[in-house]
């Protein structure tokens, strides 16, 4: 998208925040709540922002009467966001008018706090807004005067770097030494500190808090830093045709990188290092892609990340063959931190895995019983226990615990600490997914449209369809769902999906995923406030925010 | 018999007298208190910059159990190779004796002296010929909480020959350049807070000569108000100390953190006991000092660190120094003589056994 305006800049702005710190987002949207806001910039250009759930909206004027206008002058978009100084630098008198109701003006403004705030030390943000300041330096106002530093500065240093240590880092190194390559860390900018100014000491263990970090940039790091140990992992020999080619082939498919994410930044959160966590996070992919090989095979799915299915490309034999194998290596994978984490480490890393496996299969049994035995759950909480353990503990919580336990947290009290928050995180992220299933771009999404339904997956909004749908409709409605999947119909798939727009039932799943969701990051504040606010918990906090802000 | 073994002396029932520091002569006086302290430190990088090597031999007081008179001693010694991490030893290394110091053994500048240190597993070791080139600085003392002190004496320039092992590999007639530094105290770690230190010398000149110019500093940061931290820049010239800059006359500042991935934490047993998580590394460390005409500045970037995780006698959490390895730009201008080079340093950042 160009950004030749100020609107332009904005909407960029959020659409930014949105992918690489939703927590920001989230935070300015609870701030913002039903306030409609008109935004007036120098440049000519109008915008209006709303809240909607936990999601920022920036639209063009639509007619409405916001409830609170902002009118700036090219100078006051130093306000908003600066690279180099406080807004409280850069207040010019009659630069802004605001138009209002008080407390919906002050709501106004800890909105923009909070974007500008937290926002502002991501380097991708930082990016944006210096490419529209450098393509449209006449739309900026002048820098504010700062007071004059008074202290002495030696003469032949002055030019240059200034006297004081940090003088010399904040110039000679302006905005930062380059990004260090480290998977979890350096997403966002940091100030130097002084650590004794001749007066003053301030210890040098001690940095300041940091509270968000860019989502999207870190989890491709981690990602890909898994990517590379699982291809490590994988013996380089034969059968290479018939498995582990197709064992490197299939993980390699495009995924969010969610689990390999999770671990390694609880392990770094934690004071751990990335190189203790990543063989811990490629043995849950190896056994996530495992399962998903197995459960595609038990849901006769066609597509799986825009391709075929193994068993679809491959044969049944060969796929259930790759799924085990894949099973193995991964126990492989986890012994290998023997040398590395000790055996205390390990054995918990196995007894870890072991739980996580169980609830897993235990999981799929329930759901694979209500297919077989043709039942609709009665209730939202059945479905809630199915889902935290078929795809809760493998998805978020035992990724979490591992990476704890990779950094030497083996209490028991603490590792379930990380249970509740991310088993409600979890559960709404599940939901979101099926959600997306029905309504989502297959491109996107990654599997075939309809494919829930036509596999007769007992979702949320499977439950409620039937609970709210009239009785005389049901027998229907459970013929349908009777049926086998190469028995099903396209069509009748678009009917069960016509009578759940009917009843409700896709509002009805969204609203409950939202207040999981919500549910999830309150519990994730509060039973990990023990974890010291650093970048890789900051990374946490944008995934557990992820989930409140994902579009739908 | 090696300097860690020596047999222990009758037991002393004198009472300490200690204000800021022991009766003298300053080297030789017995240890009397639990917390009392006596280091040798070594650190050498060898002129390539390829290998690096740090061990520090450590007197702790005698123990309050009858008859537990003499001091123990430990030794831990730590080697680096560049793209290779660190290798090092538990404290129990075996020590040549004496120790090598010219605090101990006075003698005369460029006259050799052996120091040999090996792990008991055989690596790391060293078997070196240390020669002085340069003068030691005065005496410095930080005091902090009522009764606990840190004294130390610092020797740069110190010229080293010998064999290194690493891992595996061994490495002859290696020549690299270094610092020695003798310490003796009374403190617990949770009152001394923590430090940063550190020093470089000047590639140039000639090879057995002193650097052309040499860098210390040291920052000691005590639990007590931030005002109480003790401070200080020297710089020598042709193995001359030219200028102490004292700490109303220095800043430090530090930015960033160095990659989690580069931090490898000794001895190998740390791992198996409950070590709290590491604190983070700065990236990058900045020192400038100033007095009259006179400055220095010290630009330093940290590559490769070793956790060293040392108990702490009075609290929960272990004590924890970090040895850094980096490339460093030191410049300054002494008496009207401007000078800079470029090198590696070791720095150390140390830390962590404050509970509260």
């Amino acid at each position: 998208m160009t950004v030749d305006t100020a609107a332009q800049l904005l909407k960029a702005t959020v659409d930014e925040l949105s992918r690489r710190a939703p927590a920001v987002i989230a935070a300015a949207a609870d701030q913002l709540r039903g306030i409609i806001l008109g935004l007036h910039f120098g440049d000519g250009s109008r915008s209006e922002l709303r809240a909607d759930h936990s999601r920022l909206v920036v639209t063009g004027p639509n007619g409405e009467t916001p409830h609170v206008e902002v009118y700036f002058d090219d100078r006051a978009m130093n306000l908003l966001f600066d690279l180099e100084r406080k807004p409280v630098d850069q207040v010019w008198s009659q630069s802004l008018d605001v138009r209002g109701d008080r407390q919906q003006v002050l709501a106004v403004w800890r909105t923009f706090q909070v974007l500008s705030q937290r926002g502002s030390g991501l380097r991708a943000v930082q990016s944006l807004w210096r490419g529209y300041r450098d393509r449209n330096p006449q739309r900026w106002g002048q820098p504010a005067e700062l007071p004059v530093d008074t202290r002495s500065r030696n003469p032949q240093h002055a030019s240059n770097t200034g006297w004081h240590a940090l003088d010399y880092l904040d110039h000679r190194y302006a905005q930062d030494i380059a990004k260090a390559s480290s998977t979890v860390g350096g997403a966002v900018y940091t100030d130097a500190r002084s650590l004794w100014d001749g007066y003053e000491s301030k210890p040098w263990w001690q940095f300041a808090d940091v509270v968000d970090t860019d989502l999207m940039e870190t989890m491709q790091a981690c990602k890909d830093r898994v990517s590379r140990e699982f291809q490590r992992i994988v013996p380089d020999r034969e059968p290479k045709a018939e498995l582990y080619d197709l064992m490197r082939e299939y993980p390699a498919r495009e995924g969010k990188g969610l689990r390999p994410t999770l671990t390694i930044a609880t392990c770094c959160a934690l004071g751990g290092r990335d190189e203790d966590a990543v063989r811990a996070a490629a043995a849950v992919e190896l056994f996530h892609n495992g399962f998903l090989v197995h459960d595609d095979i038990a849901d006769e799915s066609t597509h799986r990340r825009n391709e075929p299915t193994l068993h679809e490309a491959h044969g049944i034999g060969l796929a259930v063959n790759t799924g085990d194998a894949m099973n193995l290596l991964a126990v492989d994978a986890v012994l290998s931190n023997l040398p590395t984490l000790g055996l205390a480490r390990t054995l918990g890393l196995i007894h870890e895995i072991m739980h996580m496996c169980r609830e897993t299969v235990e999981g799929q049994a329930i759901e694979l019983g209500w297919i077989r035995h043709l039942t609709v759950p009665k209730t939202d909480q059945d479905y809630f226990d199915m889902s935290t353990k078929k795809t809760g503990w493998y998805t978020c919580i035992s990724p979490c615990r591992l990476g704890a336990i990779c950094a030497g947290e083996t209490d028991p009290g603490k590792l379930d600490l990380f249970t509740e928050a991310f088993r409600l995180i979890g559960i709404a992220f599940q939901i979101q997914d099926d959600v997306l299933n029905l309504l989502g771009d297959e491109v996107l999404y990654g599997k075939e449209p309809l494919g829930d339904l036509l596999e007769g997956k007992r979702t949320v909004m499977m439950i409620h369809l039937f609970r709210e749908i009239a009785p005389k409709r049901r027998p229907r409605l459970l013929d349908i769902i009777r049926l086998s999947r190469t028995e099903k119909r396209f069509a009748d798939a678009e009917e069960i999906l016509a009578a759940m727009h009917e009843v409700g039932s896709i509002e009805y799943a969204v609203k409950v995923a939202d207040r999981l969701a919500h549910e999830g990051v309150r519990r994730f504040e509060e039973d990990l406030a023990f974890v010291p606010e650093n970048e890789a918990k900051a990374l946490l906090r944008q995934i557990a925010n992820y989930v409140t802000t994902r579009p739908l | 018999m090696p300097a860690n073994l020596r047999p222990r002396s009758a037991s002393c029932t004198e009472q300490p007298v200690i204000a800021l520091g022991p009766e003298g002569p300053f080297p030789r006086v017995r240890l009397r208190r639990v917390l009392e302290r006596r280091w040798l430190h070594y650190a050498f990088l060898s002129r390539d910059h390829a290998l690096g090597m740090v061990a520090n031999v450590a007197w702790l007081g005698p123990g309050l159990e009858a008859g537990d008179a003499a001091p123990r001693c430990t030794a831990i010694l730590l080697v680096h190779k560049r793209g290779e991490g660190w290798c090092a030893s538990q404290f129990n290394t075996i020590t040549s004796t004496p120790l090598w110091s010219a605090f101990q053994q006075p003698h005369a500048p460029r006259m050799p002296g052996p120091l040999t240190l090996t792990s008991t597993s055989a690596s790391p070791a060293v078997d070196l010929q240390l020669a002085r080139s340069s003068r030691p600085c005065t005496s410095q003392c930080a005091w902090f909480a009522p009764d606990q002190h840190l004294r130390w004496q610092s020797e740069t320039g110190v010229i080293a020959r010998g064999r290194w092992t690493f891992q595996d590999q061994i490495f002859d007639n290696v020549e690299a350049i270094g610092y020695h530094e003798r310490v003796r105290g009374y403190w617990g770690w949770p009152e001394l807070g923590g430090w940063v230190f550190g020093f470089a010398n000047d590639p140039g000149g000639a090879r057995d000569q002193a650097p052309p110019a040499a860098f210390v500093f040291t920052l000691i940061q005590p639990r007590g108000p931030g005002d109480t931290a003790a401070g200080s820049v020297m710089v020598w010239r042709n193995g001359r100390l030219r200028r102490h800059f004292p700490r109303r006359c220095v800043t430090f500042a530090v930015r960033g953190q160095l990659q989690r991935d580069k931090v490898q934490q000794v001895p190998a047993l740390s791992k198996l006991f409950g070590v709290p998580p590491m604190e983070p590394i700065p990236q990058q460390l900045m020192i400038s000092a100033r007095m009259g005409d006179d400055w220095v500045t010290y630009d330093y970037h940290c590559d490769a660190a070793a956790r060293v995780v040392i108990p702490s006698e009075t609290s929960l959490r272990s004590f924890s120094v970090h040895e850094v390895i980096g490339p460093v730009h030191v410049e300054g201008c002494i008496s009207g003589e401007h000078f800079a080079f470029d090198t590696y340093g070791i720095v150390e950042f140390a830390g962590g056994a404050d509970d509260g």
